[in-house]
């Protein structure tokens, strides 16, 4: 199975923000969300000396989405395409699900009811709810696959000054990607208590990728204290949508 | 090199360039690729590409804009350029929100209270040009040409600045970017390779490097696009790098060699630097003996400038500056000795500083070839006479240029001396400034004097696209088109990757703003000036364009821009400077005549006072000087500013992270309300914060108050004797949490030869800040 990924380099990377704000431009985001984020770490002392990095952050479109599994909507059939080889598959999916043939998470946005369950579970605090909408939807970055749908790059990865991200997809092992990733050079931001299967990637100095680990690989089981949506928030957002659809 | 170009004017050839019909169809020509058939694509997807030029900073990278039904949805580095392919910084990203932001200047607006105080009617386009024109002219008539001043930055003050040359004054340029930032680099370059290495661009070969070399150079943290990404490809390709700075910044978090200097003493590690390869023979020989003069005076200059030396004053490690000396040596002659850009540090040693880095560059015979200084690729353009407005000032009794500095007639009029002459009348009166493109209140140091200095004028008039400070301040205030929204000018790119581009309007300008072009051209007619005699800028850029053989038509089908061949190198038999010899000069003779250092010499700046640190500053990524604080998604991306301070100077203090302070400086200035960012990045003795913040003005609705500004805090600075520009880390500061002053902790001993800056008796030390 493909899985869409990307790896960011530390050593490449300046933390200028283009990326972050190309996103924002891209898919009209308002200001307060994000689906891309550079937060900067340190200066500060690691075990192999002084660390100025920075961690430049999206949906991590993981294995093991548990964005996924907590939707309570109920699944519905759908057919997906392989984007590669045209070959359809039918499968029963929640309004947020992860494609099974690019690995992207997405959200169908006309069957996403606006609990929030997804945006509480993911334990990155890569999704948000769009309270800007009249009836709120989850939203979160999708890889841009509407625009590799017409052969273009995400639009992080096409304003990325200093070619710090590398994107690609993870089954092709003649991809850069693959490469980077088998080489075993690359950490991804999972620990102990969270290791959910990330497919981005981070490469650096050993003092750097120390540090960004250290602050921001995520400890919190997020998903397990989510509380599923009543049966009463499930028919107001349903009288909603009827609203804003009329 | 003089600055100074004195046109003379041929108004008929303009007339008739005019009644030329062009064939520029429109200016929503669509580059080659996109369509504009939107069909419901998401995003950016399907919008016209429309290609232009970004500036949102100085660098002017070549974009496209993408526009979907009349709005601009994004902006993409033109896929067509050499220099930045489709990348853009994120500004350049955001030059949607310039265009779109609320705040924005809308029409031209007349003062109705006292200056400063940001109370405006509305008028007419009409009534504003008949304004600035009446007092122009009344100001001439009444006190003389050299009374009218002009303050400017950027493409938008080009035309203007021609108005203000034709009336006659020697202040006609008198750019904050010489003598707030490159001018003594610029000099120091010019002096000693005979050309412009450093000025707006730098021309050095970081790409091709095996060893680097920043001086307080923050590349990633200033960011302009070609300049970045090629720093990277040399570092990717395995390039060292060594970084010089008293903070651990974003390239000293990549340098193989870190050295945390004391600020002020980095004159006294190159003399060192350049003693050491001398005496032990890590110099190229070759290339000083055959492309340099003045090496033995050099040599005999430095003998004293030992490492030991130097050591106890840079408050570095012997070993560690042998050792960064010997990997940029090992590299010679692909070494990048990266010439500097922002340099009015100190004031006295500052072009000594840039002449030293020169000298390092030409020892290691690091220039014209792969890896080292490079020269500029001339780009085959014309120049349109109509875009001139010609004149040769008269050479008052008494200069604010040649008798007080005697290299800043090379650059304009130095900013401190317009503004001391505009106070006190002294050599002569200076009553009228105009300003483009540069707000000064946040440039130009104690801008508490500037304000001073402008109750005293007759008149003032800005060009402004947000009210800023310096709009504030101003009685006529012209809203200008940004650079989305204009024609422009022809740009060429002669550094590694030379190519010819043109700016064009992505969108029809909004509200009732006019492009620069249009503003000079009504203004000149006022003033029976015979200049800016074409309809608008397509003419000019026409006439720019054909002896490239191109039209804006046939630019614009080659997707707006047009690339050329690089000749960045030369073999050495083929090395010839445009200096007095033919070769570098390692020692100037120019500045001797002056009675200046020929040779750079170590002129210590003081160190700060007990119980305070020395204010440095720098920039963010997403902001451009205090352009771009009020921008929607760069102010969402970085709104306010942090101290950097020092975490062991911290603990003493009981200071902690996040703390929020007010900073003090040495003459009782205060700061607005700033957060504490603790760290061991940083020495003990400075404290950093990020310029451009702190927006005194309440029109700018999101910048207003955010953050604390650092040029509010600089109130004391010295002049760069050689070309005049004024001095930026010349101050000091207190901590104030709550209400109690925080001394800080002096935990970098400071050796007999620096003397402490002495602090001013109490009376000067007022309020007169914010309180």
């Amino acid at each position: 199975m493909s899985q869409l990924a990307m790896v960011i380099d530390l050593k490449r990377c300046v933390g200028c923000h283009a990326c972050a704000i190309a996103c924002r431009a891209e898919w009209g985001i308002p200001v307060a969300y994000k689906r891309n984020w550079v937060h900067r770490l340190g200066p500060e002392k690691t075990p192999h000396g002084l660390s100025y990095t920075f961690y430049p952050g999206l949906c991590n479109h993981c294995d093991d989405p548990k964005c996924v599994s907590v939707c309570p909507v109920d699944p519905e059939e759908r057919t997906f395409k392989d984007p590669k080889t045209g070959k359809t598959k039918k499968m029963a999916v929640h309004a947020t699900f992860k494609h099974p043939f690019t690995g992207a998470v997405l959200i169908d946005k006309s069957r996403c009811i606006g609990c929030g369950s997804c945006v509480e579970a993911c334990p990155y605090g890569a999704r948000y709810l769009n309270e800007d909408l009249d009836d709120p939807k989850a939203d979160k970055c999708t890889f841009c696959v509407e625009r590799l749908e017409v052969g273009e790059q995400p639009a992080c990865v096409k304003t990325c000054i200093t070619k710090a991200r590398i994107f690609g997809d993870l089954s092709d092992k003649s991809s850069e990607v693959h490469k980077i990733v088998a080489s075993g050079k690359a950490v991804r931001l999972t620990s102990k208590e969270v290791n959910i299967g990330p497919n981005v990637y981070y490469t650096g100095l050993k003092r750097d990728t120390y540090l960004l680990i250290q602050k921001c690989a995520p400890h919190e089981r997020k998903w397990e204290n989510v509380k599923a949506p009543t049966r009463r928030d499930v028919i107001l957002a349903a009288v909603r949508r009827l609203k804003t659809a009329v | 090199m003089k600055r100074r170009r004195f046109l003379k004017l041929s108004a008929s050839a303009c007339a008739a360039l005019a009644a030329l019909e062009f064939q520029g169809k429109g200016m929503f020509r669509p580059a080659a690729a996109s369509t504009g058939n939107a069909q419901g694509l998401p995003g950016s997807l399907g919008a016209k590409d429309i290609p232009s030029v970004c500036e949102m900073c100085f660098w002017r990278c070549p974009i496209v804009g993408k526009v979907k039904n009349g709005r601009l949805v994004k902006i993409e580095g033109n896929p067509k350029s050499p220099a930045n392919d489709t990348r853009v910084c994120a500004r350049g990203n955001s030059g949607v929100q310039l265009v779109y932001d609320p705040d924005r200047l809308k029409y031209p607006l007349k003062r109705t209270g006292k200056r400063g105080e940001g109370k405006w009617a509305r008028i007419s386009w009409e009534e504003a040009l008949d304004e600035i024109a009446h007092n122009m002219n009344k100001v001439k008539d009444k006190y003389g040409p050299h009374a009218l001043a002009f303050f400017d930055h950027g493409a938008s003050a080009e035309f203007m600045r021609g108005i203000f040359n034709a009336l006659g004054t020697e202040n006609y340029t008198n750019e904050p970017a010489f003598f707030q930032c490159v001018g003594p680099a610029a000099l120091a370059f010019i002096k000693t390779m005979g050309y412009v290495t450093s000025g707006t661009r730098q021309y050095i070969d970081m790409k091709n490097a095996k060893a680097i070399l920043l001086v307080a150079s923050h590349i990633g943290e200033n960011v302009h696009v070609s300049h970045v990404s090629e720093y990277m490809e040399g570092l990717s390709k395995g390039a060292k790098l060594v970084v010089v700075d008293p903070r651990f910044s974003a390239p000293a978090g990549k340098a193989h060699i870190y050295l945390p200097i004391r600020p002020g003493t980095d004159t006294a590690l190159l003399l060192a630097w350049m003693n050491f390869i001398i005496e032990n023979g890590l110099y190229d020989k070759d290339f000083v003996k055959n492309h340099c003069t003045g090496f033995n005076d050099v040599k005999e200059a430095v003998k004293k400038c030992t490492i030991e030396w130097a050591a106890p004053i840079c408050d570095l490690k012997p070993e560690e500056m042998r050792k960064a000396i010997v990997m940029l040596a090992e590299a010679r002659p692909h070494v990048a000795i990266h010439p500097g850009r922002h340099a009015t540090w100190y004031g006295k040693g500052d072009t000594s500083r840039h002449q030293a880095l020169g000298m390092l560059a030409a020892l290691f015979g690091a220039v014209g070839v792969p890896g080292g200084l490079y020269f500029p690729t001339h780009v085959k353009k014309g120049h349109s006479e109509c875009a001139e407005c010609g004149g040769e000032p008269e050479t008052p009794d008494e200069s604010l240029q040649e008798d007080y500095y005697p290299f800043a007639s090379m650059f304009g009029s130095p900013t401190s001396k317009i503004i001391e002459a505009s106070l006190s009348g002294d050599p002569y009166p200076v009553k009228l400034w105009g300003i483009n493109g540069v707000n000064i209140l946040q440039t130009i140091p104690d801008p508490y004097k500037t304000m001073e200095a402008i109750k005293k004028l007759d008149f003032i008039f800005c060009e402004e696209i947000l009210p800023t400070e310096t709009a504030m301040w101003s009685d006529i205030v012209l809203p200008g088109a940004t650079y989305l929204e204009r024609y422009d000018a022809v740009y060429t790119y002669d550094l590694l990757t030379p190519y010819i581009t043109i700016r064009q309007p992505v969108i029809k300008p909004m509200f009732e703003v006019k492009s620069p072009y249009w503003i000079a051209r009504q203004l000149a007619k006022r003033l029976g000036l015979e200049c800016f005699q074409v309809k608008d800028e397509k003419d000019i850029i026409e006439e720019e364009l054909k002896p490239a053989g191109l039209s804006i038509d046939s630019l614009n089908k080659k997707g707006g821009l047009v690339k050329f061949k690089a000749h960045p190198y030369r073999k050495r038999k083929d090395l010839k400077f445009k200096t007095d010899s033919g070769k570098i000069a390692l020692s100037v003779e120019a500045f001797a005549d002056e009675d200046l250092d020929p040779i750079p010499k170590f002129i210590p700046t003081p160190a700060p006072p007990k119980g305070y640190a020395r204010l440095i500053y720098g920039r963010v990524p997403v902001h451009t000087f205090s352009r771009t604080m009020n921008n929607k998604w760069l102010h969402n991306e970085w709104p306010e500013n942090q101290l950097w301070l020092n975490d062991e100077a911290a603990g003493k203090m009981g200071l902690k992270d996040g703390d929020e302070v007010i900073l003090e400086n040495q003459d009782g200035y205060k700061s607005l309300p700033i957060k504490l960012k603790v760290t061991p990045g940083i020495r003990a003795d400075v404290v950093y914060m990020a310029h451009g913040y702190g927006s005194r003005s309440k029109m700018l609705t999101k910048a207003f108050e955010k953050g604390a500004s650092d040029q509010f805090i600089i109130t004391e600075y010295v002049d760069d004797p050689f070309m005049g520009a004024s001095s930026h880390r010349t101050n000091f500061v207190r901590i104030i949490k709550g209400s109690k002053i925080i001394d800080v902790p002096d935990l970098c001993p400071v050796p007999p030869e620096l003397p402490r800056f002495k602090l001013k008796k109490a009376d000067r030390v007022k309020t007169g800040g914010r309180k």
